[in-house]
């Protein structure tokens, strides 16, 4: 058993739940994500997020729209949809249902 | 002091050294190699390549205007390699469509064919292959070894088969040797694949049209329909490269085992003719009588695989390179190929000379065919009836070559027979029937060409007033095939009448005539030399035909019994 695998497995498990809650305050554009994701040690390259953005996207819970530019092409800045922040929603009630649990198993 | 080039990333404009090109080229065809089976990798590799530009350019200033090495490699620290966030994105599919997990599952371990180093016995073709069809290679080896028998076809296929199928060096690519099972369907699936990611990008683009979120980015816009374009005719290269690949094998191994057989085998090839028209051809016979005695028949032999196979086998050799993507050239055997071909190149145009050189000249000779004269006014002619037979089966046909009406037939190793000679009729200067045969051949100079011209042989036989032409005339084995012709000439006397039997048409040849008769509506009928030439004496069916009647002959003859 690898244990830098098994770190790795259960931060990308929540990766979802921290990009969807990132975007609920306000919109963002990919390097602000990765940024505010990169502080929280979450994650290290940035190759990982576009996929993932891409997929939520095409899953209905993030939209987007372009913004020029000063610093390079045009950049997409995404926010969350509808369905996004009640499938937000759930995630949190399940995240925190999760970390009672854990803390319950671990502590005793 | 290096170079740069100008390089378009998302609309943005940068002048990068080459090498640090190089790099970021192979890094970005690696992200798109990895995400070659995502339904969003366009749009993934969009977003990663706008990002790309703006760290660069956050990189490049009014001082430093050229992006380095150094830039390229931080950007690619930040970005992350593929197999950074290879887990991340299998992770991520999870929880998608299983169908996408099976996908990189494909991609992953897609099989591919490699010479198998544990399990050879020559250079391990056979084992790649029966790796990449899954099955004993005991039966494709049992096929080699036979077809090695066949004209050597399966060796000179064992030889490019060896060339080009890579061996598997490394584990990775022994895995892949080993790697998911590819049978009809596979293929099916990956060819289906290709379609269905071209038709996708069809409506991916008319979405994309039919939106405004496209009005804002006008530019890359433009980049995206020429993306598109190119993309368009990729895949349809790609899928009829890949059937045009398989046409290109097939063909070339037929012409090659063709080939082969003509040059190694005696048998009969079909081909180029009307049904029933065989050309029974085996070279060397051929050779034997086309090759001056100087030159051996192996010389001709070597020319021709030369000349003829390394271009087939180069066929072969590209169609498989491109239907199992091989990369990569071995520049020696290119460069091999190519001198072994002007090789025989070269042997050829020196055949060619040295045959050309026995036509030089042109001679002809003359000589008198006794004859007696006929009882009465009438001389029959007609063709030996059992010669044609001669041509058909009496003779071991392995020695014979048989062009549409054109024969050549060794009748043993000293003669060959030729057919037909021509026949025409001309008005004699006496009161005699004459038979003069004009021959004519070709040759080195004047007096060869007499030499040979002398050495056809033609008889004729006659029976009371019938002459029989044999249909064929023999020349000397050694004396080769050189524009050897004979030509009847029949003097006819003056008001002396000749009959053409059904089967002179073989060999009539325009006969010039009053009635102006074409030499196919001469047969079967009798005609009388007048002084104004041959007119006919029973033409009264056939249409466009002048009657002269001025002479009358005694009841209409018959054709006479034939000697068997």
């Amino acid at each position: 058993m690898n244990i830098e695998n098994t770190k790795a497995q259960m931060k990308k498990g929540v990766l979802e739940f921290c990009i969807l809650s990132i975007l609920s305050k306000t919109e963002h554009y990919p390097s602000e994500i990765i940024e505010k994701m990169k502080e929280a040690k979450l994650i290290v390259v940035e190759g990982t997020l576009y996929p993932l953005l891409t997929r939520l996207k095409n899953d209905g819970l993030l939209s987007y729209r372009w913004e020029e530019s000063t610093s390079g092409p045009p950049r997409k800045y995404y926010k969350l949809t509808p369905v996004g922040e009640q499938f937000l929603k759930e995630l949190n009630i399940t995240w925190n249902e999760l970390v009672e649990a854990v803390n319950k198993t671990t502590q005793n | 002091m290096n170079r740069t080039i100008t390089m378009n990333l998302s609309g943005i404009i940068f002048h990068i050294e080459e090498d640090a090109y190089d790099k970021l080229n192979k890094y970005l065809a690696a992200i798109r190699g990895y995400f070659s089976n995502s339904e969003s990798k366009d749009e993934i590799m969009t977003d990663i390549e706008s990002r790309i530009a703006e760290m660069l350019q956050s990189k490049v200033s009014q001082t430093k205007q050229a992006v380095l090495m150094a830039d390229v490699e931080s950007v690619i620290a930040v970005m992350g390699k593929p197999e950074d966030f290879a887990e991340e994105n299998s992770q991520g599919n999870n929880n998608e469509s299983p169908r996408a997990e099976t996908q990189y599952q494909y991609s992953g371990k897609r099989r591919r064919v490699f010479r198998d180093p544990d399990e050879k016995i020559l250079g391990g073709v056979c084992s790649g292959i029966a790796n990449y069809f899954d099955f004993d290679p005991i039966y494709l080896r049992g096929a080699f070894a036979v077809s090695f028998f066949v004209f050597g076809t399966g060796f000179l296929l064992y030889i490019i088969l060896w060339m080009i199928i890579p061996e598997a060096k490394t584990t990775a690519e022994k895995l892949e040797m080993r790697g998911e099972k590819v049978d009809i369907n596979n293929i099916g699936k990956a060819v289906s694949e290709e379609f269905d990611d071209l038709k996708k990008r069809v409506n991916n683009w008319e979405q994309k049209v039919n939106t405004n979120e496209n009005k804002e980015r006008v530019k890359s816009s433009a980049q995206r329909v020429g993306g598109f374009i190119t993309d368009v005719f990729e895949n349809l290269f790609k899928v009829f490269g890949k059937i045009f690949s398989i046409l290109l094998i097939m063909v070339g191994v037929a012409l090659l085992v063709g080939l082969l057989a003509t040059l190694f085998g005696s048998g009969t090839i079909s081909a180029f003719s009307a049904p029933g028209d065989t050309i029974r051809f085996s070279l060397y016979e051929f050779t034997d009588v086309i090759l001056p005695e100087s030159l051996s028949p192996q010389l001709i032999v070597i020319g021709l695989i030369l000349f003829l196979g390394i271009p087939l086998s180069s066929m072969i050799y590209s169609g498989i390179k491109y239907l199992f993507g091989f990369k990569g050239q071995n520049k020696i055997v290119k460069y091999t190929a190519n001198v072994l071909w002007l090789l025989g190149l070269g042997i050829m145009i020196y055949i060619g000379i040295e045959i050309g050189n026995d036509f030089a000249e042109h001679a002809t000779t003359k000589q008198n065919i006794t004859i007696t004269q006929p009882q009465g006014q009438i001389m029959y002619l007609d063709l030996k009836p059992n010669t044609e037979e001669d041509f058909e089966d009496k003779h071991n046909y392995r020695r014979k070559i048989h062009l549409g009406d054109w024969y050549i037939l060794s009748k043993d190793d000293q003669r060959f027979r030729l057919a037909y000679p021509s026949f025409t009729v001309v008005a004699s200067d006496n009161n005699n029937f004459e038979l003069v045969a004009v021959k004519s051949a070709e040759g080195f100079d004047k007096k060869e060409a007499a030499y040979r011209a002398k050495n056809i042989e033609y008889s004729v036989t006659q029976i009371d007033s019938t002459i029989l032409f044999n249909s064929y005339y023999d020349i000397q084995a050694a004396d080769k095939l050189r524009g050897q012709e004979l030509k009847l000439i029949l003097k006819v006397p003056l008001n002396k009448v000749i009959f053409l039997s059904k089967r002179m048409e073989k060999i009539i040849y325009d006969i010039d005539n009053v009635n102006d008769t074409y030499d196919g509506d001469m047969i079967n009928r009798r005609w009388i030399m007048t002084t104004r030439g041959l007119e006919c004496l029973d033409c009264q069916g056939l249409e466009n035909v002048t009657k002269h009647d001025t002479i009358i002959i005694p009841a209409a003859p018959t054709v006479p019994a034939l000697p068997k």
